[in-house]
């Protein structure tokens, strides 16, 4: 692998590679290139799909504005990575060559400053920022949403925006925040810190790790021309038959989802194999840090989930293109049969999301107890059993669907049954703080607030699980303050965690902790209150999703919305110290927590192949403590 | 202090647990066990039974005391876990330094063991309350069926429509007699819906071109509210309406002032 | 153990930097929430009922208000007929979007309704419901139904029913226009008359499955406010 031939050159300047096509493009000619290409194919679909255009009686016409559209959506994708150069690898290997030593180096951004974070950079550490700024950057977009969700409902007929506006703001928060969730640690921790973990000079496949970024990319802006292009009605998920009765803007759905999907496909499989084939001499599997095996276990759940996502929204495009019938009953296809997919997808995913915001959590507390991990055997059977048990719930879904009834049981049993795995999950943290002085710094803040949370999150989970209560809650206010305890509460809580404790080795400085502080209980209190009111909503029987409801919700509402505005202040709290303290923070120390992985072990700014020489490991990374 | 205890040469069995029950960290988590466990058992208590609707059916009642007795079920667990959580935090050590270290447990067998069973033994309950209740629904319904009415429901964008086959009516409100069970065969004109009436406690899907099936038994007299669960589009919101459990009696006069016949 | 080496920016500074970055950020989020609200209140305009004297409904003496709307299946139809209105898609439209309404007043409402039809999903939205003796009249004739084949759109009011505001249900079908009537600028003419409650919000909507979709005939009309849909307010004094 030519990337270990570049360990001793990252500190002299490399000249750039002479007349290498590489070194012109970034991500401008990747914009105008895929603009380039998304017009080509409008006006070529536009004009060979006239003859469909005029309105013939026959309900099997093509619909032409969708194919246009996702034509359209498509090409810009794959324009963009064209005029980035992301081919240019592949092109040069079905030539029969590949790109010189000094273009590799170039493409890994040697000696480029700020520019390399424009550019198909294949340094793992770039595309780490990259992905903390496109997180931040989707979760202030998904909460902003979410502040004109809860305004519209802050009192009965407010009627803030109007319906078509409101629905869409449903559906593209909570797709956003999908997006945001699933990457959130995975992306910017899995690919910055955990090479240098398991003492790696790089991911394994470097130039994929740009490309899952990049098709990330893609995808942000297909998903923001759904508000241009008349919003979605259907919430993120996209249930058929609506999705297939929805106007234009689904279209920008389905893209999304296809081409993100291709990005988790590729990150998964990265991360994986880096984890499996590149950790360095010593680091045999019971001395891997954690997060490493939290993250691994995550994404290598995603590999096969994800896919069952992307089907189900080819289906839905070639139903909504071509009249293919897959989710419509009346001609022979099920809408159970998307609800299926989706949620063969959607329940691994939510897991995909927590466990590792769990396992970041999990390498904070032994640092700032000073003890070692309780149970590192018990933390990884808890992330296996849930990873294993969580491909087998999905229908609980679907109690009230009227799919299969009797499946109901079955499914209740293993649902069920994910609260033991989860329960080891506790019990680690909870074993490793007893008899501990927790150090009482920003990222330990966040352990507190994850177990509450959780707690709260894994307790109402029992009731949803259990059949009976269910068809009293499903599709109630009472399942969204659930999901928004496990996935903001919990998974959202350990990515700041990961924040703050990882802050210092991906910036260089220290997050300003005061604001930290003020931050993390405006965030912290406003979402317990905010979802305390959802509870009550839900309790109450105020179905999820709606505009507008009656009366007798008012002031549980009204309790939510407030919270709603303390996380909001909160979060801009937190997003203020983290630009600030960015270029202004406290210098920090190569290692300012005394932490024992790798990580802490480089200087800042992380050499281009992280080692000079590979480390040798003897022992786990939790050797704290006195005493046997 | 409790460093100052491990100091001491080797106690008996009976000396340790004693010791250990002394420890100031095992008092205080036992104090803070009791108020969290104590915490849980009101909020279950109070909750849930002061938020939901009037109980107006055999299903929303059992809905009920599952939520009520889970919470119940499940505080001393949160209780443990908060305890010793919220003992930590108690506990901090603040300062630009590190604490001293603690104590190098990597694990104790017996305590994963309890706890894995233990979490078992929870999970095992609850899986046999739902599945007893729903064992008891389905006998109650195949029970029920010669007696009970049917109300064909149908969902279409935006508005739940009721048909009573055996009265020959038609009408945008859900009228039931109480104490009659009741069979809704639920399907829908379009998109997916999903039928709720809130104080029946019980709700299940519209599809189209299938028919799905609940049953109950309506206990109360009062109004429910119908709602849609399952978001449907633009008007997802207004696709409620109203009704009632009323007396027979009252059921009857309703059917014949709407122009149907009481079977 | 290293300690880290404090900072090059003051305490004061770092704390006006942060109160004007919050500031900022509440301005921005506030800004997208405005933005939408306006862009989403701009279709909004409101139409005010006329009231002209009184009416007795079942004994009581009540405020007798009168509003009209029309039908056009597009905006081209429209402006045929007289009617200056220019849509961004080529969708049937209702005119009028919000009604205000009196409140306790007999509503007299004059549809003149210019499209063509097919088939209702539901026929149950072939019934007049929620008027004075649940009819209409039609060009003059009274009915209480049509043909679930032979309506053009509907007008039905909903409210929340479990709202503390009187709940207000009304439901219209319009009888559709012939091909060739519709050559000729054909229109019907639907009267009909309700009586509100207290104030309150309601909306309103078309029930019938209209604009050639590609589920269920359900196009992307009925899938945003505007066109197919509105707001009813009934409003005191």
């Amino acid at each position: 692998m030519s990337t270990l031939d570049m360990t001793s050159t990252h500190s002299r300047p490399v000249p750039h590679p002479k007349r290498s096509l590489i070194t012109r493009l970034h991500m401008g000619t990747g914009v105008v290139v895929g603009i380039i290409f998304a017009a080509l194919a409008y006006y070529a679909l536009k004009s060979s799909l006239l003859t469909y255009t005029d309105k013939v009686a026959d309900p099997l016409t093509p619909h032409t504005d969708n194919i246009v559209l996702l034509g359209s959506m498509f090409a810009w994708s794959i324009g963009f990575l064209v005029g980035i150069g992301a081919f240019i690898g592949p092109w040069r290997w079905m030539i029969g060559k590949d790109l010189t030593d000094e273009e590799i180096l170039y493409m890994a951004g040697d000696g480029q400053g700020i520019k390399r974070y424009f550019k198909y950079c294949t340094d793992h550490k770039v595309v780490g920022i990259q992905y903390l700024v496109g997180v931040m950057t989707l979760l202030g977009v998904g909460g902003t949403m979410a502040m004109m969700i809860r305004t519209n409902l802050a009192r009965p007929g407010g009627h803030f925006v109007t319906a078509t506006v409101y629905n869409s703001l449903v559906g593209l928060h909570g797709i956003t925040m999908i997006i945001a969730m699933i990457i959130v640690a995975t992306g910017p921790f899995g690919n910055y810190i955990m090479p240098i973990m398991i003492g790696a000079y790089d991911m394994a496949f470097p130039r994929l790790n740009a490309l899952s970024w990049w098709v990330l990319f893609t995808a942000i802006p297909v998903l923001c021309s759904a508000w241009f292009l008349g919003g979605i009605p259907t919430g993120w998920t996209a249930y058929a038959p609506l999705s297939v009765q929805a106007g234009p803007g689904m279209n920008a759905f389905v893209a999304t989802i296809i081409i993100f999907a291709v990005s988790t496909a590729v990150a998964g499989m990265n991360i994986t194999t880096t984890v499996v084939a590149m950790r360095t001499k010593g680091m045999k599997w019971n001395r891997v840090p954690i997060f490493v095996i939290g993250s691994t276990i995550s994404v290598a759940l995603a590999i096969p989930a994800f896919p069952t996502f992307m089907l189900a929204m080819v289906q839905t495009g070639l139903d909504r293109t071509f009249n293919t019938g897959f989710f419509d009953a009346n001609m022979g296809g099920s809408g159970w049969l998307y609800a299926n997919l989706f949620w063969i997808m959607g329940h691994p995913e939510v897991y995909v999301i927590l466990i590792p915001g769990v396992a970041a959590l999990m390498e904070i507390v032994p640092v700032f107890v000073r003890k070692p991990l309780f149970s590192y055997n018990a933390a990884i059977m808890g992330f296996a059993g849930i990873a294993g048990l969580s491909v087998l719930v999905w229908a609980h879904h679907m109690y009230i669907a009227g799919w299969a009834p009797s499946l109901n049981g079955p499914f209740m049993v293993t649902t069920e049954m994910i609260s033991i795995p989860t329960g080891l999950l506790f019990l680690v943290l909870i074993g490793t703080l007893w008899r501990g002085k927790p150090w009482m710094k920003l990222p330990m803040l966040s352990v507190f607030a994850f177990i509450w949370d959780f707690l709260i999150g894994g307790i109402t989970g029992i009731y949803l699980s259990d059949v009976p209560a269910d068809g009293y809650l499903h599709g109630s206010m009472y399942v969204t303050a659930h999901f928004h305890f496990t996935l903001m509460g919990a998974a959202l809580t350990g990515a700041i965690g990961g924040l703050a404790y990882w802050y210092p080795k991906m910036t260089g400085r220290m997050l300003n902790e005061r604001a930290g502080y003020i931050s993390f209980w405006f965030v912290q209190i406003g979402f317990n209150v905010l979802f305390l009111g959802m509870f009550m909503a839900g309790a109450e029987g105020q179905p999820r999703r709606v505009m507008d409801y009656a009366a007798v919700f008012a002031h549980s509402n009204m309790i939510s919305t407030i919270g709603a505005y303390g996380v909001g202040i909160g979060m801009i709290i937190l997003l203020w110290a983290v630009i600030h303290s960015w270029t202004k923070g406290t210098i920090a120390p190569m290692n300012p927590w005394g932490a024992k992985t790798l990580e802490w072990t480089v200087p800042y700014p992380v050499p281009l192949t992280n080692f000079d020489e590979l480390p040798v490991i003897t022992s786990d990374p939790y050797g704290y403590g006195k005493g046997k | 202090m409790a460093d100052h205890i491990e100091q001491q040469l080797a106690p008996t069995p009976g000396e340790r647990t004693a010791i250990f029950f002394k420890r100031t960290d095992v008092v205080r988590t036992s104090l803070l066990f009791i108020f969290w466990t104590a915490v849980f058992v009101v909020l279950g208590v109070v909750f849930y039974p002061k938020w939901m609707p009037l109980v107006m059916s055999t299903e929303l009642k059992s809905a009920e005391a599952i939520m009520v007795w889970f919470t119940v079920i499940s505080a001393p667990i949160a209780g443990l876990v908060l305890a010793i959580t919220s003992n930590a935090f108690l506990n901090m050590h603040r300062g630009d330094t590190p604490p001293p270290d603690g104590p190098a447990v990597r694990t104790n067998g017996p305590v994963v063991a309890v706890w894995t069973i233990t979490s078992l033994l929870f999970a095992l309950v609850a899986i046999i309350w739902g599945l007893t209740e729903m064992n008891g629904q389905a006998v109650a319904a195949a029970r029920d069926a010669k007696s009970a009415i049917t109300v064909e429901v149908t969902g279409s964008q935006w508005l739940w429509t009721f048909n009573y086959p055996a009265q020959g009516i038609e009408t945008h409100e859900l009228n039931l007699p109480v104490g009659v069970p009741v069979v809704f065969d639920v399907k829908s004109a379009d998109v997916n819906h999903s039928f709720w009436p809130v104080q029946l406690g019980v709700k299940v899907d519209a599809n189209a071109q299938v028919t799905t099936v609940i049953h109950t038994t309506p206990t109360k007299i009062g109004a429910i509210d119908v709602k849609c669960a399952e978001l449907c589009g633009l008007y997802h919101a207004y696709m409620e309406t109203n009704g009632a459990v009323m007396s027979k009696d009252d059921f009857n006069a309703w059917v014949t002032a709407q122009g149907g016949h009481n079977a | 153990m290293e300690t880290p080496t404090q900072s090059e920016v003051s305490g004061g500074k770092r704390l006006v930097s942060a109160i004007a970055f919050l500031v900022l950020g509440v301005a921005v989020v506030s800004t997208v929430g405005f933005t939408l609200h306006s862009v989403s209140a701009d279709s909004q305009k409101k139409s005010y009922a006329t009231v002209n004297g009184t009416a007795d409904v079942n004994g009581a003496t009540l405020k007798h208000a009168f509003v009209s709307e029309s039908v056009f299946p597009d905006d081209a139809t429209a402006r045929a007929n007289h009617v200056n209105r220019t849509n961004t898609h080529p969708w049937p439209f209702y005119t009028e979007e919000h009604l205000v309404l009196p409140a306790h007043s007999l509503v007299t409402m004059t549809l003149k309704v210019y499209d063509g039809g097919e088939k209702l999903n539901t026929n149950y939205f072939a019934k007049v419901l929620g008027t004075v003796d649940n009819t209409m009249l039609v060009d003059g004739q009274q009915v209480s139904s049509l043909a679930p084949d032979a309506v053009q759109h509907t007008f039905t009011i909903h409210g929340l029913p479990t709202s503390t505001q009187d709940s207000l249900f009304v439901n219209i079908p319009l009888p559709k226009m012939s091909d060739a009537e519709m050559e000729k600028n054909g229109f019907h003419t639907v009267v009909f008359s309700f009586v509100t409650g207290g104030a309150g919000e309601y909306v309103w909507n078309c029930e019938y499955p209209c604009g050639d979709g590609t589920y269920a005939k359900f196009g992307a009309v009925m899938g945003q406010n505007g066109y197919m849909s509105g707001k009813v307010s009934v409003v005191n004094g």
